[in-house]
């Protein structure tokens, strides 16, 4: 009976354990903070499911990146330890990496996570109960930073900003009558909507039209035909890459000569391996440098990613990943002492010119948690995407 | 005029697609009870296969051979390793196992292939005009092979000895058995056919939206879409509900709303199984109780 007793006794120890471990220590007891050894960052990432296509290739490019920060000495002489979960974009198994990540890896800040519906069902339990940094998250959305929440910082420029610099691009460039394609999903159709105000805003006598797929459209002649119809001076792409690519090889197909532009997720290799010689002189702004960029930086990416990671190519997708965890470094660099959740979310707070040489300079204060709102304007030339210019601002929405 | 033309053809053309991979369901369906969930999923692992193939410059024909091998020796092996063992009338045994094939297919050609999407060579280049509207040459090929593949399977089952021993086998495995039917033998030859109809479906499809470990998941949901309006157990009723679904996903899109495209298309469907639960082919079934 005693021996029973003291069974079910450790029973109920190791679950309390379990059950401590899981509801998480919050910043104070996480790992990295005091002393000299490794900085522990974490990220939940899709690898596994259709997402995976844009979360491996992120990861590996932010791994390249750590491995030869690490091996260049690191933030200030500390090894950053970045460990990464599967959450394959479903929101429960976010928070049980984000679970894992707080309660037993101990991170002290959640670095370059993918993922925005499964990102928000996390957020309660990393930001407000644990409170613990997300920062540098891939993707995002405008009500995540206004108002700004303490501890969730952006490096990308809003999907809003995008549609507007994109309007602006196509203005500046003559158009006057825009077709906007878009997916019907909410979350399209909002950044689709940012187009027209924007057009207008470059000049008042742009108009815009737009033209709604079902999300997952795989025959874009239906739409492209209504496109003809129009008769526009250009298109405007608010679609998913894959369906870009099938909208423009529809489109050269039906001899629509407009010019057409999309916004960041379209600035990828994806959309030039599938679309082919469609995709010539097809523009898109950019949240990063081309990868082609002949500076010293972009040099330094490709040498970093044959070396780091030779499996994978030096592109956007690559490149998105590599270039969250070097603004992330960046930002640690600032921080004199111990590396904690709060003194991480304070430097970001601080940090002001940020620079990476691969992503605009980032910029952030206590009312500002975005870092940027520049776009790269690019287009597709010899199959390759070449940069127009330098970083532009995305045109003022309010 | 040109419009409706375009979106018709083209909704032939995507439909055409989902009635080759709503054909293969149906053929292994009847012959061995089984709801095959991971058609798709080993019908993308051959066109991986494909594409290594034309990648190393054999052409895309043989990417197209190689493609309908694989897929048929891959389907060959889950159903003697995998279903066969599970033994008859185990329907949803067979479903979750066939369930759990295609997840662990997706993630081994996610790991060898990696995810990101792949452009695949059309089998014809080139685009024929019509009026102001143009086709591309690829979707008059998918139609007319779809059509010819409807017609063989059709003849197949209907004229040949082989095709007899088949729907003896599909009404009764164990009463085929007894009048001298080959069931397992049966068995086997329905799941090369049906991979091989995958197969030939994928290659045809990909072309059109790249090459990625799920790009079939949204076409076999219309497939299935496409066999239950055309019912479960009609061969041309599979292909005719494919085309159907196909053609009217693009005039629901064109000239209803893109946002209702699929509920138009399905509310559609639901009405006709409504009004005829066996769909618009299929026949009724009765049992004695």
């Amino acid at each position: 009976m005693t021996i029973r007793r003291k069974g079910a006794l450790a029973i109920l120890a190791a679950a309390l354990t379990l059950a401590v471990a899981a509801c998480g220590g919050g910043a104070q007891s996480a790992a990295g903070g005091d002393g000299s050894g490794p900085i522990t960052i974490g990220a939940w990432i899709p690898l596994s499911g259709a997402q995976a296509a844009s979360g491996v290739p992120q990861m590996e490019g932010a791994k390249a990146y750590f491995s030869w920060l690490n091996d260049n000495g690191g933030i200030n002489g500390r090894q950053v330890n970045w460990i990464v979960k599967d959450n394959a974009y479903d929101p429960q198994q976010t928070v049980q990496a984000a679970r894992a990540l707080v309660g037993q890896d101990g991170v002290v800040a959640i670095v370059n996570a993918n993922g925005v519906a499964p990102s928000e069902a996390a957020f309660p339990f990393v930001l407000d109960q644990s409170k613990i940094p997300i920062v540098d998250h891939y993707g995002g959305v405008a009500t995540w930073y206004d108002p700004p929440r303490p501890l969730l910082f952006g490096t990308q420029t809003l999907y809003e900003d995008q549609a507007a610099a994109m309007a602006q691009w196509a203005v500046e460039s003559g158009a006057r009558k825009l077709v906007v394609v878009h997916d019907d999903p909410k979350a399209f159709a909002d950044v689709a909507a940012q187009i027209g105000p924007a057009a207008a805003r470059t000049d008042a006598a742009a108009t815009t039209t737009a033209v709604p797929v079902k999300l997952g459209t795989t025959d874009f002649a239906p739409a492209v035909s209504q496109v003809k119809a129009l008769g526009g001076d250009a298109v405007m792409l608010i679609l998913p890459a894959p369906e870009a690519a099938a909208y423009l090889k529809a489109a050269q197909l039906q001899g629509v000569t407009l010019p057409a532009y999309g916004y960041a997720p379209l600035a990828s290799n994806t959309v030039v391996t599938l679309a082919g010689p469609a995709a010539e002189n097809f523009r898109a702004v950019s949240l990063v440098r081309a990868p082609s960029d002949p500076s010293p930086a972009m040099a330094q990416f490709r040498e970093v990613m044959a070396k780091y990671a030779s499996g994978q190519p030096a592109d956007y997708s690559t490149l998105l990943g590599y270039a969250n965890a070097a603004v992330f470094a960046e930002v640690a660099k600032t921080i004199q002492g111990p590396v904690t959740a709060e003194s991480i979310a304070e430097a970001y707070r601080n940090a002001t010119a940020v620079e990476t040489g691969v992503a605009p300079t980032m910029s952030f204060s206590a009312d500002r948690h975005v870092g940027t709102r520049d776009v790269q304007r690019v287009t597709v030339q010899g199959g390759q995407w070449t940069a127009v210019g330098d970083f532009v601002s995305a045109p003022d929405r309010s | 005029m040109d419009h409706l033309f375009l979106v018709v053809v083209s909704g032939i053309a995507s439909g055409a697609v989902y009635g080759l991979l709503g054909l293969g369901l149906v053929i292994i369906y009847r012959a061995t009870d089984v709801v095959n969930f991971a058609l798709a999923s080993m019908a993308t692992l051959a066109v991986y296969v494909a594409l290594t193939v034309v990648n190393r410059g054999l052409g895309v024909w043989a990417g197209l051979l190689a493609a309908v091998l694989v897929a048929v020796v891959v389907g060959l092996i889950v159903r003697e390793v995998l279903l066969r063992p599970l033994g008859t009338g185990r329907l949803f045994a067979a479903l979750v196992m066939t369930m759990g094939v295609s997840l662990v297919v997706e993630a081994t050609v996610a790991d060898v292939w990696g995810t990101e999407p792949r452009a695949f060579p059309p089998l014809v280049e080139g685009r024929v005009t019509i009026g102001s509207a143009a086709l591309a040459t690829q979707d008059l090929v998918v139609i007319g092979v779809s059509a010819v593949a409807m017609l063989a399977v059709g003849w197949l089952f209907t004229r040949t000895t082989l095709g007899s021993a088949m729907r003896a086998a599909a009404e009764s495995a164990t009463t085929a058995q007894i009048i001298g039917v080959p069931a397992q033998k049966v068995a086997r030859i329905a799941w090369a056919l049906g991979l091989g109809l995958a197969a030939l479906a994928s290659v045809l499809y990909v072309p059109k939206v790249g090459l990625a470990p799920m790009v079939l998941s949204a076409p076999l949901f219309r497939a299935f879409a496409g066999i239950f309006l055309g019912g479960l157990t009609s061969m041309h009723g599979a292909v005719i509900g494919g085309v159907t679904i196909g053609v009217l996903e693009n005039l629901a899109a064109s000239y209803v709303s893109a946002n209702f495209r699929d509920t138009f298309v399905f509310v559609l469907t639901v009405l006709i199984l409504l009004l005829r639960p066996q769909g618009l082919f299929g026949t009724r079934s009765f049992e004695r109780v």
